[in-house]
């Protein structure tokens, strides 16, 4: 039993799974799909690493105690408090990293102006709450180029309002165990055209989604919002920033496609003899990112104090003075 | 605006080679005057390097450390004046060849790999737009500068000529590069949470930074032990400075994915 216990919660033990989880990563980043970092095989590697870490480091708490106990403020001292650190703080990380595995969430939602998304039907938590996005935008540099992406939220519960942020990428919501990043965002096209069933409709379109109107066989993607359209270009917008905005759709008729076209907003476009669709407007969607982890506060300590170590352990470094030999 | 910076470059470039084998000659020699030559002129590329940094940081109005181009004119030049500092300490002049030479083919790259970004001004995307982004790669810079030396220093302590190159200054420079990369690794994750939500994804550059950290921790735990000291640590070294040299490069040319901006 003690001859197991020794094995496990040797340091050369410890190096052979940093090395092997070290190959591991190589051979999974370069060759295998993303997917190999959360097989069983892999956390599995981890875990067998934590266990050994928290061993080893328990060991060298006992091992250096008396060093700790009558030499406070020794160089000596420092160095094993700042080794000791680190390890801890990994020890910290992997745990961290556990819980999020184990009871981490992490969900997708997509939100239109005014629309309002109760968290608790989202995420399993403790304290529901209410987002509302007021508005999402995105600020242009002089180039077009995106600037930032800015979901401007205001956060209730029951009914009352709590308070207004602004979350953007960098900046997230933190509230209440739960983080919103902004993620990604949409576009709806809003579509007027005439029904099947011959009354007039304004709807809204996602990107690749089928309009059918009436009065023709003919069928239309509704295929991409180019914010700044040149056919020079082609399918890629030329900048981000909307400065000549177009659709861009594709007609079909018995599964064959007839043509590629870029209609302006407002514009009414031809489809068939006497059939026209008008594509009034665009409105963005902004998609964020919902995330509870209650493994994140250890991480973020567990971070800190490996910094801390690390830095304390090289401070303190043990530099060979002739003959002496120190560790 | 480029097309000066990359004159200078040139310079610089070849101030550094012109110095490396001055170094070279000047140990194999003995001749001190060669070896001071080679000091002189290690320092004035030294200076028109940090003129270069100054340049690309007015021309885009921030430090040079948001694309990789920049990243490697940093790190580069903090090489080369970490050696410069180091040597007027330590007994260093050996390896004044080959960190030199290092230092002209890892900015040789600007020129190869790079060519025409020298001008280049583009606005940060939004998911750099952090204070974090500063801390995260002057860590790794100053990280990689001491992996690079300590790699030239165990390079040459496989030869007579680097004698005087002491164990105890490749492990400090190791040392040292572990505690900065640590740094940069954690500080990374901080800002990749607030960015994407997620602080560790295997992405790459994740993944092969941590790798890198693993093959110097492990060096930091064998090297003094009697199976490893010697030739075996001086390879761990070297090893270490490839993967460095791979999670800069490889990854971006072979494995790109969502971190690729440096």
């Amino acid at each position: 039993m003690h001859k197991i216990y020794n094995f496990i919660s040797s340091m050369k033990t410890g190096l052979f799974l940093l090395l092997l989880i070290g190959l591991a990563s190589a051979i999974g980043s370069s060759l295998l799909p993303s997917t190999f970092f959360q097989t069983p095989l892999f956390e599995l590697l981890l875990l067998l690493l934590l266990v050994n870490m928290i061993l080893c480091t328990i060991n060298r708490i006992k091992r250096t105690s008396r060093v700790l106990i009558s030499k406070p403020g020794s160089r000596v001292w420092l160095r094993q408090l700042g080794i000791i650190s680190l390890h801890l703080g990994i020890v910290l990380i992997l745990i961290g990293g556990l819980v999020y595995s184990t009871s981490g969430q992490n969900e997708r939602i997509h939100l239109m102006s005014g629309d309002q998304v109760d968290m608790g039907q989202v995420l399993d938590i403790k304290h529901p709450f209410t987002i509302e996005l007021d508005e999402f935008r995105i600020e242009f540099n002089e180039d077009g180029s995106p600037s930032q992406y800015i979901s401007e939220v205001t956060v209730l519960e029951q009914g009352q309002e709590v308070e207004q942020v602004a979350i953007s990428v960098n900046y997230p919501l933190n509230y209440r165990g739960v983080k919103a990043y902004q993620s990604s965002f949409g576009y709806l096209i809003t579509t007027q055209y005439v029904a099947k069933n011959n009354t007039e409709k304004v709807e809204g379109f996602l990107e690749g989604q089928w309009l059918e109107p009436a009065d023709t066989n003919r069928r239309i993607k509704i295929y991409k919002y180019i914010p700044n359209f040149n056919p020079e270009y082609g399918m890629a917008s030329v900048s981000m920033r909307p400065d000549n905005p177009h659709i861009v759709f594709s007609v079909y008729e018995d599964n064959k496609l007839l043509g590629v076209g870029a209609a302006k907003i407002n514009e009414p476009t031809q489809i068939d003899e006497n059939v026209y669709i008008t594509f009034s407007g665009v409105e963005p969607y902004t998609i964020l990112d919902v995330k509870a982890d209650p493994g994140l506060p250890l991480v973020m300590v567990g971070g800190i104090i490996l910094m801390l170590g690390v830095c304390l352990a090289l401070l303190a470094a043990p530099v060979r003075k002739k003959n002496s030999v120190q560790t | 605006m480029g097309s000066m910076l990359a004159m200078v470059v040139y310079v610089v470039l070849f101030a550094y080679l012109l110095s490396a084998i001055l170094y070279f000659l000047g140990s194999k020699t003995g001749k001190e005057n060669i070896l001071k030559l080679a000091l002189i002129l290690a320092i004035l590329g030294c200076v028109l390097h940090l003129a270069i940094l100054v340049m690309r940081t007015v021309l885009t109005g921030m430090l040079p450390l948001t694309n990789g181009m920049d990243y490697l004119l940093c790190f580069t030049w903090i090489t080369v004046l970490m050696y410069l500092l180091l040597t007027s300490r330590y007994q260093l002049k050996s390896a004044g060849g080959i960190v030199m030479l290092m230092s002209a083919i890892l900015l040789s790259l600007v020129l190869v790999l790079m060519t025409g970004q020298l001008g280049s001004v583009a606005p940060l995307m939004p998911a750099l737009k952090s204070p974090w982004l500063t801390v995260h790669v002057v860590t790794a810079a100053i990280s990689y500068s001491a992996f690079t030396l300590a790699a030239g220093l165990a390079v040459m302590q496989f030869f007579p000529a680097g004698r005087s190159i002491k164990d105890d200054y490749v492990y400090l420079l190791v040392a040292g590069g572990f505690a900065l990369l640590s740094l940069s690794i954690v500080l990374g994750a901080i800002w990749a949470e607030q960015a994407w939500g997620r602080y560790w994804s295997w992405d790459p550059k994740e993944t092969w930074a941590l790798i890198t950290w693993i093959i110097y921790a492990v060096y930091l735990h064998v090297h003094r032990t009697r199976e490893w000291r010697g030739n075996a640590a001086r390879w761990m070294v070297i090893g270490g400075f490839v993967l460095v040299l791979f999670t800069f490069f490889g990854v971006n040319y072979l494995l790109p994915g969502l971190h690729s901006y440096a």
